[in-house]
């Protein structure tokens, strides 16, 4: 590792050290909200937000590289977890715009979401329509120089605390899909806009069905084009499929060290198991920063479906060898932020972003080559 | 043993269906943490069915019929350690709810905040612990039932079992008739979701990566079932060990495969799923987990060389 990277190294550890919240973060409601932006006005001032942003959209313009070594120090410092309310901003909508978008789109919206300003969601799943996102219905159509929305989204997470949605609309009744779609910026405080969260398993108040009654957004939130929203959506996906998850990936690596520590040598069957996952981990984590690495400046290729797939049933094998490790009624289970909540929350992992069944077809695919299979 | 009901079992299993239609069953969706079905617990208590392996004539096996069908239900009622482990150790009728325990007393205990005695296993003996309601703090935890624990551990009122091998067994054969009827439900519930759900213009059953998961969630079920059965027939320790052991690690599996079926909607408390989910996984967790119970039928099968 060159010494500019170390140095990079030691910054971000100092800094990250002195600026951590010590406090659990909400999970959900308004509380999520302000203590997200705040976090992530803090990491924005102390000039660790985009790391690898360009410099004139307040990024850092550094390497991957470095991105690298922050999500690392990033997790070893034990900070929030980055799966909350600024994760579609930060590792969908962002990247997208920034691919996709124009230079106004970028312009206006960029900074503020490295800046902790807003709040992105996505509103793309339908009642109808989830790993078949193809057939969805929801209706956009163009009137002059405006978009009329009608129709529902639903499982947007965040929605009801959210400023603005990366929501894909049907534009085109009669054309296919790859030409049926478009992929707009629809500011939540739109008139015609219902959300209603829906409580989850693991407790909180995280997806939301979203309702759009004649809601009217300008013709120029349009992102990639009229009609071109299946593309942008599959650039949107990608870059979950590819680097998003590199922190969570880094931070739940460090849990399996954390549980090999606390578990007992009386246990040779557990510590076994434990190791199985640390391997594994290692494995996945080998993996993501090759992906990361090679999409440098692009969008990520099918390959980080690999990434997803890999790291989302991983999370779940790590919560549920926890919960054993370390019983049902531990402390470390139980309560807001246990093993418990982190366990019933990881069955999120395999479905939101892209089913791993999608993942799997993905893979089989445009990695594989292999004939596509009837749909 | 047969595998077809005998006439008086398959009597007992509709008097019990015909008691049952008169219960709302329809899922609880709110709180997360859910209440006990008070309701039913007195009911059955008054009906007789959790005494049946104390009645001439009956044995562990028609208890665990009974068991594996309540097991089924949404409502949270105690009925597995009633019917299947009180009756071997000596606990009277009618003492009940009754809550297990292995390990400190001061660990918790599902159904300890109803129960009227706890059967503790601690190693080489077992307790019957009278519980005393203000000795009991409950247990907040995300997986359906209600959980709690001695406050105190001083001035119990106690009775010694030397038999804890009974204790443990019969547990096992509870777990695993639990287990069963929880799996059944939970495919039930997705069996009618993906006949009905559509994507890419057919019903997601039609889709063979759907229905080869689907069978082999069927199989497991069925699977636990037997074994299960089989338990409570033959009483031993290798079985009882085998049958729990099997439900306890093809539970990841089973709903890894049903939550995936339902997507999103599996994950809300609109969609009944997660019911069998908190329950399964808090049964996956007793008695020391799956590799315990692997570990318990090889030195019921092969002694200590195992």
């Amino acid at each position: 590792m060159s010494s500019s990277i170390e140095t990079f190294r030691q910054e971000a550890r100092a800094w990250l050290a002195a600026n951590v919240p010590t406090e659990p973060p909400p999970e959900d409601g308004p509380a999520s909200r302000e203590f997200t932006l705040a976090w992530q006005r803090r990491q924005a001032q102390g000039g660790w937000a985009g790391i690898n942003w360009p410099k004139e959209l307040g990024g850092r313009g550094l390497s991957v590289m470095e991105q690298i070594v922050w999500f690392e120090e990033y997790a070893r410092a034990g900070a929030p977890t980055p799966l909350n309310a600024t994760f579609v901003g930060l590792n969908h909508a962002g990247p997208t715009l920034y691919a996709c978008g124009t230079e106004a789109q970028k312009a206006e919206h960029l900074p503020k979401i490295l800046g902790g300003e807003t709040i992105w969601c996505q509103g793309f799943s339908e009642p109808g329509s989830g790993s078949d996102l193809g057939s969805l219905k929801t209706r956009g159509e163009v009137q002059g120089d405006q978009i009329v929305i009608n129709g529902q989204k639903t499982w947007s997470s965040f929605a009801d605390i959210a400023d603005v949605q990366e929501l894909l609309i049907r534009t085109d009744p009669t054309a296919r899909t790859s030409q049926a779609l478009s992929w707009v910026i629809c500011p939540m405080d739109t008139p015609g806009i219902t959300v209603r969260p829906i409580r989850t398993m693991a407790g909180v108040l995280k997806y939301c069905e979203v309702f759009y009654d004649d809601v009217r957004i300008p013709l120029e939130n349009c992102v990639g084009g009229i009609g071109n929203g299946w593309a942008t959506a599959m650039s949107t996906l990608s870059f979950e499929r590819g680097t998003a998850a590199l922190a969570l990936l880094i931070g739940v690596t460090l849990h399996v060290e954390k549980l090999l520590a606390d578990c007992p040598a009386d246990r040779p069957q557990m510590r076994a198991r434990l190791a199985r996952l640390r391997a594994e981990g290692a494995s996945i984590r080998a993996m993501n920063y090759r992906v990361a690495l090679d999409s440098e400046n692009s969008v990520p290729d099918a390959t980080g479906s690999m990434v997803r797939l890999a790291f989302a049933e991983f999370s779940q094998r790590v919560s549920a060898a926890a919960i054993d490790l370390y019983g049902l009624d531990a402390p470390e289970t139980i309560g807001a932020h246990g093993w418990a909540h982190d366990y019933l929350d990881a069955f999120s992992e395999t479905i939101a972003g892209g089913a791993a069944e999608i993942q799997r077809n993905i893979i089989g695919e445009r990695v594989l080559g292999l004939p596509k299979g009837p749909k | 043993m047969k595998y077809e009901l005998t006439d008086d079992q398959a009597s007992v299993l509709a008097g019990l269906d015909q008691l049952l239609a008169g219960v709302d069953t329809d899922p609880p969706i709110e709180p997360v943490v859910f209440e006990y079905a008070a309701a039913l617990d007195q009911t059955l208590a008054e009906s007789g069915f959790l005494d049946i392996a104390r009645e001439e004539g009956f044995s562990p096996l028609d208890a665990a019929l009974i068991v594996e069908r309540l097991a089924r239900l949404p409502q949270v009622v105690e009925a597995a350690a009633s019917a299947i482990v009180a009756p071997a150790l000596g606990v009277p009728a009618g003492t009940r709810p009754v809550a297990l325990l292995s390990g400190p007393l001061t660990k918790a205990a599902r159904y300890l905040p109803m129960a009227q005695v706890l059967l503790a296993d601690r190693g080489d003996h077992a307790l019957a612990i009278k519980v005393e309601p203000d000795n009991v703090e409950t247990v907040e935890t995300l997986f359906a039932y209600p959980y709690g624990r001695l406050k105190r551990v001083e001035g119990l009122e106690q009775t010694r079992i030397d038999d804890v091998a009974t204790l443990r067994r019969r547990w096992r054969i509870a777990l695993a008739a639990e287990a069963a009827g929880c799996m059944a439900s939970a495919i039930d519930t997705i069996l009618e979701h993906v006949k009905t759900r559509q994507a890419f213009g057919q019903p997601l059953g039609a889709f063979q990566a759907i229905q080869h998961r689907l069978a082999m969630a069927a199989e497991t079920a069925e699977s636990t079932k037997y074994l299960a059965f089989r338990a409570a027939w033959s009483d031993s320790e290798s079985d009882a060990a085998i049958a729990a052991g099997f439900a306890q690690t093809r539970t990841a599996q089973l709903a890894y495969d049903l939550h995936q079926f339902a997507g999103a909607m599996s994950l809300t408390l609109e969609f009944p799923l997660h019911l069998w989910t908190y329950r399964l996984r808090a049964l996956a967790g007793e008695l020391g987990g799956g590799s315990q119970q692997a570990r318990a039928a090889a030195l019921a099968t092969w002694g200590d060389a195992a």
